[in-house]
């Protein structure tokens, strides 16, 4: 039984070329990197602050995937536009506890979507930290982020928690299905 | 420029904070160590756990600072047995900031010969070397050799 990135190669696979690429963005302490180390199957306990990104390479029978995490810090964030190109699924990361910043999180979002090279690039967004018991819900976010008008967009909200992993196997099956066809 | 001398020049910005070794399936950490492996001059050997040979896909972890900004960050990963290069992986990052600390993490699944190479001939046989570029220009390059205990 397979675990970890190479099983989520595994599921792209038949669907694309020979190297598909799923960007992982999101403001500051939204749970990018926790996000991507349980997918990897990692530990999740001493996860720092990225000050810059963490990228996660796998290969299986010549096919890759290569998942970018790019730091939300605010003076970093100028640098996500760098590596929109080639994307074939855009993740995006909210907390959901985080009440304060979520309108500044939703304007994030809109901005990065106009990109023309984020172009029919499918969109989930995982609704983290689903744990603590401020969080609001996944349609509650959805609602004030307005992803509900969004055009022309294949889009996918998931409540989830990514330091327990509740909702992160069910979001990337979502991913996997949905990722755009080179 | 000479190779060497752009090495030279971009090298004292440039440094690597930390390896790491994983079995794949597990994520758990076989190998570590926190130290400048971005050394040109030296190897450097890492001693690990013989039941590494048994795993399907060990993941290889680098860890990097740079104090300069990067126009077209690259690097190229060999693991060589004596000399021959067993897996190997072109990576292109494009640009990278000035003072960021960054992650390069490569899985790649065992083929099926590697593994039945046995550990008394494997070990100190196989290195991991890493050269890192911007552009054309080589930063830095790091070999570890791997010793099987």
């Amino acid at each position: 039984m397979l675990k970890g990135l190479l099983t989520l190669l595994r599921k792209i696979r038949p669907n694309t070329d020979k190297e598909a690429r799923i960007l992982l963005i999101g403001l500051d302490n939204a749970g990018k990197t926790t996000l991507l180390k349980q997918l990897a199957s990692e530990e999740v306990t001493q996860v720092t602050p990225t000050a810059g990104f963490n990228i996660k390479s796998v290969a299986a029978e010549g096919f890759k995937l290569n998942v970018w995490d790019i730091g939300g810090q605010d003076k970093i964030r100028a640098y996500w536009r760098n590596y929109f190109e080639n994307t074939d699924m855009l993740i995006y990361v909210i907390d959901c506890t985080d009440r304060n910043r979520l309108s500044e999180t939703g304007d994030e979002l809109l901005s990065i979507l106009s990109d023309e090279r984020l172009r029919g690039v499918p969109l989930l967004v995982f609704a983290n930290k689903q744990d603590l018991p401020t969080a609001m819900s996944a349609s509650e976010v959805a609602e004030k982020i307005k992803l509900v008008e969004l055009e022309n967009r294949t889009w996918q909200i998931q409540a989830c928690s990514a330091i327990k992993g509740d909702g992160v196997k069910d979001g990337m099956n979502w991913a996997c299905k949905n990722i755009k066809k080179n | 420029m000479s190779e060497e001398e752009s090495s030279n020049e971009l090298e004292g910005g440039f440094q690597i904070n930390w390896m790491i070794l994983r079995d794949a399936d597990t994520g758990n950490i076989i190998w570590q160590e926190n130290k400048d492996f971005s050394s040109s001059k030296t190897e450097h050997q890492a001693y690990v756990p013989v039941k590494i040979l048994d795993l399907r896909a060990v993941s290889r972890e680098i860890n990097f600072s740079t104090t300069t900004e990067m126009e077209n960050f690259r690097l190229d990963q060999k693991v060589l047995f004596k000399g021959r290069i067993l897996e190997e992986w072109f990576f292109e990052m494009g640009f990278v900031g000035a003072n960021t600390t960054n992650t390069w993490q490569s899985t790649i699944e065992a083929a099926p010969e590697s593994q039945m190479m046995p550990a008394k001939v494997l070990n100190g046989n196989v290195t991991i070397e890493t050269h890192f570029y911007d552009k054309q220009d080589l930063i830095t390059k790091s070999v570890v050799r791997l010793f099987y205990v």
